[in-house]
C-alpha cells in the first residue's frame, strides 16, 4: 500500500515536470528596445501576443502563421512604424488591416503565398515609404491595391511572375524612387510601360535577372534617370539599342558566374554613344576585341568599372577619357602595375586593383601621371617590394588613402611615404613589413591621421618607427608582438602623443610597464583584448580619464582596490572573458562592480571563474558576505560577555582567596 | 492502481519532448557513385535544405554542377562561405571563400532577401581535385555580412 503510494507521487511529479518542459519550450518575443522594439521571430505564432506592449514601433513578427490579415489582427499596436511579416503563410489581407496604423511606415510582406488584397488593405498609415512584396507570387500588378500609396518611395517587387512593369493608371508614382522588379519574367520594355511611371523623378529601376529581349526604341529617352540596373542580361546588344537617347547616372550591366553571356564586342559597346551615363559597370564579362577602340564612347564617363572583367592590362592610346575620376580594375590578371597605362586617364582621382588574381608589381612611377589620385587600393594583390615606396609611387602629391595591406612583403624605407606626403590614412595590415630599425618609415606624413599596422610582423623594439607622425590619431597594432610580452618603459609610442585610438590586440602581451603610456596624455580609446594581462598593467593607463577601456579575454583574476580609481575615471570599460575571483580577497573589486555596472560593457560575459562554485556565474549576480556578519557579531558579544563574567568570577574567587589566607 | 501507476511512469520516461528539441535534421545523400559518397545533414537548428551534386566522382571536376534550394532567413547581398575539413577527428584545412561581396556580387542570386525561397542549379567556382580515399568529415557553413548564419551543413565524404 506504502510503496504504490509512493509510485504514484512519483509519477505525478514526473508527469507535471513533464509538462512544464513542455510549456517552457514555447519562447517569448525578445525585447531589443523596451517598448519600442521586439522581435517575434520564428515562434509558430498566429496571433499578435498579449505580451507585447501598445508602445511598440518596430516589430519582427516573420516565419509565423498568419494565413489571414485583417483589421482586427494588429489593432493594439498603433505606434506601429515598421512591420516584417516574411513568411506568415498569409494569403488573405482584408480591408482596412492597418486603418489604426497612421505611423506604419515599411511594410514587409515578402515570401507570402498572397491571393488577395483588398482594395482598403492599406489604408490608414499616413505616409507608407516603403513596400516590400518580394515572391508573393504577383503575376500583375493591379494585384497590389493604388490606394494611399502616395508617399510610397520604394516598392520592391523582385521574384514574381511579372512580365510587364506597365503600372495601372491610377497607380501614384510621384514619390517613388525605388522599383525593384529584380528576378522576374520581364522580357519586353515597352514605351507604354515607361510611360506609367512618367511622374517618378530620379528613379532607379533594377532588372536584373530578367532576361530582357527586347526594348521599344524611346522607352528611356523621356525621362532621366538614377540608375538603371540590367544584370545578368545575357545579350546586352538590347539594352545598348534600347538606351538610344537616354540620359541616366548609373548604369549597372555586369554579370554573373552562372549566366552564359555573349562576349561584349567593341561595337556593342558603340551604343553608350547614343546614351549620357555617367558611371558603368561591366564586372564578369569577357570582351571579344579589346583595343583602345572599345574604349571611344567611354569618353563620358565619369566612373567604370572593370571588375574581374580578365584584363591583363589596358591599351595606351585611349583617347578622350578626361572625365574619368573613378576607375575599378579588381580581380584581373595584371602582372605589372604599369599595364594599366595610367597615362590614359589623367583626372583619375580613385583607383581601384584590389584581389588582382596574380603578383602585381608595382614597378617605378606608373601611377606618374595620375596628379589627381586621392585614393590607391592595391590590397589582396600578392604585392612584394623590397624597397618601397618612393620610385613606385612617385608623384602622387594629392594622395589621401593608401591601401597596401593583404601583400605579401613589404621593405619600408627612411622616409618611405616622401611621394605621398599628405596621406591621411595608410593601411598595411596582414602585409609582412621589414624595416631596417632605428629607421622611421613614416617620417613627415604630417596629416596622416589613420595607421592600420595589424598583423605586419612588426619589429615592435623600433623606437623610432612611429617618429614623425604629428597628427596620428588612430593607430592599429593588432596581432603583433613585443619581446618578451611586455611593453617596456622606453618605447615605440614616445614619438605618438597626439594618439586617440588605440588597438594592442590579440598581441601576446603579459605585462605593461606603469610608464610605458606616459607621453600619450590624449588617448580615449585602447583595446587591450585577446592577451594574458593581469590587473596590474592597468597601472598603466593611470593618467587616462574618460576613456573606452578594453580588457576582455585577459588573464585578470584579483583587481586590488588600489586601481579601481583609475577604472572609475573610464567611461567604458569591458572586463569580460576573464578568470575573475569571487571570492573574499576580490570583495573591493566586486563592491565596485556592482555600484559601476553602468560603466561595463558585456555584463553576460563577465563573469566568475573562481571558486567553481561560482564558476560561469555573472558578476553583477554574486552575493558574497565577507568580514563578520550579524550572526557573527551575535555570536562573538555573547562569547566575551561570557569570558568577562568568567573573568570577574575568577578575580572575585582570587580575592576570596587571598583574603583567608592573609 | 500499481498497474495504472506504472504505466503512466513508463509512457512519462518514453514520450518524446515536445518542441522538437534534441533532434536533429535527417541525412540527405548528396550523391552517389561507385568510388564517391557525399551525404550532408543540415546543423542550422532552423531549418533543413536541398543539395545536390550532379556528377559524382573522386575526381572533383573544376566548375561542379550543383543544385540547392533553400529559404533564406537572411538577405544574402553579401554572403561567405567557411570550409573546414576533417579527418579521422582533426582538422586539416580551414578556409573562408566570398560568395558575394558588395564590390562583386559573383552570383545571380546575390542580393535575394529573407523570406525568399531561393533555387539555384548551376556551377560552383571550385578547383578540381582528387578525393583522397577514406572517409572525411566536412563542416560548411553560409553567413552573411552581419555572421548570421544563412545554411549550416555537416558533409561527409566517403571515397572508396
Amino acid at each position: 500500500m506504502m510503496a504504490s503510494l509512493v509510485i504514484c507521487f512519483f509519477g505525478v511529479v514526473l508527469f507535471l515536470a513533464h509538462c512544464e518542459v513542455s510549456a517552457s519550450s514555447d519562447q517569448m518575443c525578445i525585447e531589443k528596445e523596451a517598448n519600442k522594439t521586439y522581435n517575434c521571430e520564428n515562434l509558430g505564432l498566429s496571433e499578435i501576443p498579449d505580451t507585447l506592449p501598445n508602445t511598440t514601433e518596430f516589430l519582427e513578427f516573420s516565419f509565423n502563421f498568419l494565413p489571414t490579415i485583417q483589421n482586427t489582427t494588429f489593432s493594439r499596436l498603433i505606434n506601429l512604424t515598421f512591420l516584417d511579416l516574411t513568411r506568415c503563410q498569409i494569403n488573405w489581407i482584408h480591408d482596412d488591416t492597418f486603418q489604426s496604423h497612421h505611423e506604419l511606415s515599411t511594410l514587409i510582406l515578402t515570401g507570402n503565398p498572397l491571393i488577395f488584397m483588398a482594395e482598403t488593405a492599406l489604408n490608414g498609415p499616413k505616409s507608407l515609404k516603403h513596400l516590400f512584396l518580394i515572391q508573393t507570387g504577383i503575376s500583375s500588378l493591379d494585384f497590389i491595391p493604388p490606394h494611399n500609396l502616395e508617399n510610397l518611395e520604394s516598392l520592391h517587387l523582385g521574384s514574381n511572375h511579372i512580365s510587364s512593369i506597365n503600372l495601372p493608371k491610377d497607380f501614384p508614382t510621384g514619390n517613388l524612387k525605388v522599383l525593384d522588379f529584380q528576378n522576374n519574367a520581364i522580357h519586353y520594355l515597352s514605351r507604354e510601360d515607361m510611360n506609367s511611371l512618367k511622374q517618378a523623378t530620379n528613379l532607379s529601376l533594377n532588372f536584373n535577372g530578367n532576361d530582357i529581349r527586347g526594348i521599344e526604341s524611346g522607352a528611356f529617352s523621356s525621362k532621366v534617370f538614377q540608375s538603371l540596373n540590367f544584370g545578368g542580361t545575357p545579350d546586352l546588344s538590347v539594352i545598348f539599342s534600347g538606351l538610344q537617347n537616354s540620359t541616366l547616372q548609373s548604369l549597372w550591366l555586369g554579370t554573373f558566374e552562372d549566366i552564359d553571356d555573349q562576349h561584349l564586342s567593341s561595337a556593342t559597346l558603340q551604343g553608350l554613344c547614343d546614351m549620357s551615363v555617367e558611371s558603368i559597370n561591366l564586372q564578369k564579362h569577357h570582351f571579344s576585341d579589346f583595343s583602345s577602340t572599345m574604349f571611344r564612347c567611354f569618353a563620358q564617363l565619369q566612373e567604370l568599372d572593370l571588375t574581374a572583367t580578365h584584363l591583363e592590362g589596358l591599351p595606351s592610346g585611349i583617347e578622350g577619357m578626361n572625365s574619368l575620376k573613378k576607375l575599378v580594375l579588381n580581380v584581373n590578371k595584371f602582372d605589372q602595375l604599369c599595364q594599366i597605362n595610367a597615362a590614359n586617364f589623367p583626372s583619375l582621382t580613385h583607383l581601384y586593383i584590389k584581389g588582382n588574381t596574380k603578383k602585381l608589381h608595382l614597378g617605378v612611377g606608373c601611377l606618374e601621371e595620375l596628379k589627381n589620385l586621392q585614393k590607391l587600393d592595391l590590397s589582396h594583390s600578392s604585392i612584394e617590394a623590397s624597397d618601397c615606396c618612393n620610385l613606385q609611387l612617385k608623384n602622387l602629391p594629392h594622395l589621401q588613402s593608401l591601401n597596401l595591406s593583404y601583400g605579401e612583403l613589404i621593405g619600408l624605407q627612411r622616409e618611405a611615404f616622401q611621394a605621398c606626403p599628405q596621406l591621411e590614412l595608410l593601411d598595411l595590415s596582414f602585409t609582412r613589413l621589414h624595416v631596417n630599425a632605428p629607421q622611421s618609415p613614416f617620417q613627415n606624413l604630417h596629416l596622416l591621421q589613420v595607421l592600420n599596422l595589424s598583423h605586419c610582423f612588426l619589429d615592435t623594439s623600433n623606437q623610432r618607427l612611429l617618429a614623425g607622425l604629428p597628427n596620428l590619431r588612430h593607430l592599429n597594432l593588432r596581432g603583433n608582438r613585443f619581446q618578451d610580452g611586455s611593453i617596456p618603459k622606453t618605447n615605440l609610442f614616445q614619438t605618438v602623443g597626439s594618439l586617440e585610438i588605440l588597438d594592442l590586440s590579440s598581441c601576446g602581451l603579459l605585462s605593461i610597464d606603469q610608464q610605458a603610456f606616459r607621453s600619450l596624455d590624449k588617448m580615449s580609446h585602447i583595446d587591450l583584448s585577446r592577451n594574458s594581462l593581469t590587473s596590474n598593467s592597468i597601472d598603466a593607463l593611470s593618467h587616462l580619464k574618460d576613456a573606452y577601456l578594453n580588457l576582455a579575454s585577459n588573464a585578470i583574476g584579483i583587481i586590488p582596490p588600489h586601481l579601481l580609481s583609475i577604472l572609475s575615471q573610464q567611461s567604458t570599460i569591458n572586463l569580460s572573458h576573464n578568470p575573475l575571483d569571487c571570492t573574499c580577497s576580490n570583495m573591493p573589486f566586486l563592491t565596485w562592480y556592482k555600484e559601476n555596472l553602468q560603466k561595463l560593457e558585456d555584463l553576460e560575459e563577465t563573469v566568475c571563474a573562481n571558486p567553481p562554485s561560482l564558476q560561469g556565474v555573472q558578476l553583477s549576480d554574486v552575493m558574497l558576505s565577507c568580514g563578520i556578519t550579524a550572526v557573527g557579531i551575535f555570536f562573538l558579544t555573547v562569547f566575551l560577555l561570557l569570558v568577562s563574567i568568567l573573568l570577574i568570577l575568577a578575580i572575585k574567587f582570587f580575592i576570596r582567596w587571598k583574603y583567608q589566607h592573609l | 492502481m500499481n498497474g495504472f501507476t506504472a504505466a503512466l511512469l513508463v509512457w512519462t520516461l518514453i514520450s518524446p519532448f515536445h518542441g522538437g528539441r534534441g533532434e536533429l535534421w535527417p541525412t540527405h545523400v548528396a550523391c552517389r557513385n561507385e568510388d564517391l559518397e557525399v551525404f550532408y545533414q543540415s546543423c542550422d537548428p532552423l531549418q533543413d535544405f536541398g543539395f545536390s551534386i550532379d556528377e559524382c566522382s573522386k575526381k572533383l571536376k573544376p566548375k561542379l554542377s550543383i543544385r540547392f534550394g533553400i529559404i533564406l532567413r537572411e538577405d544574402i547581398h553579401e554572403l561567405f562561405l567557411d570550409v573546414q575539413l576533417s579527418s579521422k577527428g582533426s582538422s586539416i584545412l580551414n578556409f573562408s571563400y566570398p560568395v558575394c561581396e558588395d564590390d562583386l556580387p559573383k552570383f545571380s542570386f546575390c542580393g535575394r532577401r529573407k523570406g525568399e525561397q531561393v533555387y539555384y542549379a548551376g556551377p560552383v567556382d571550385n578547383a578540381g581535385f582528387e578525393v583522397p580515399e577514406g572517409e572525411h568529415q566536412v563542416l560548411l557553413k553560409l553567413y552573411n555580412e552581419n555572421g548570421s548564419t544563412v545554411a549550416c551543413a555537416n558533409v561527409t565524404v566517403i571515397c572508396s
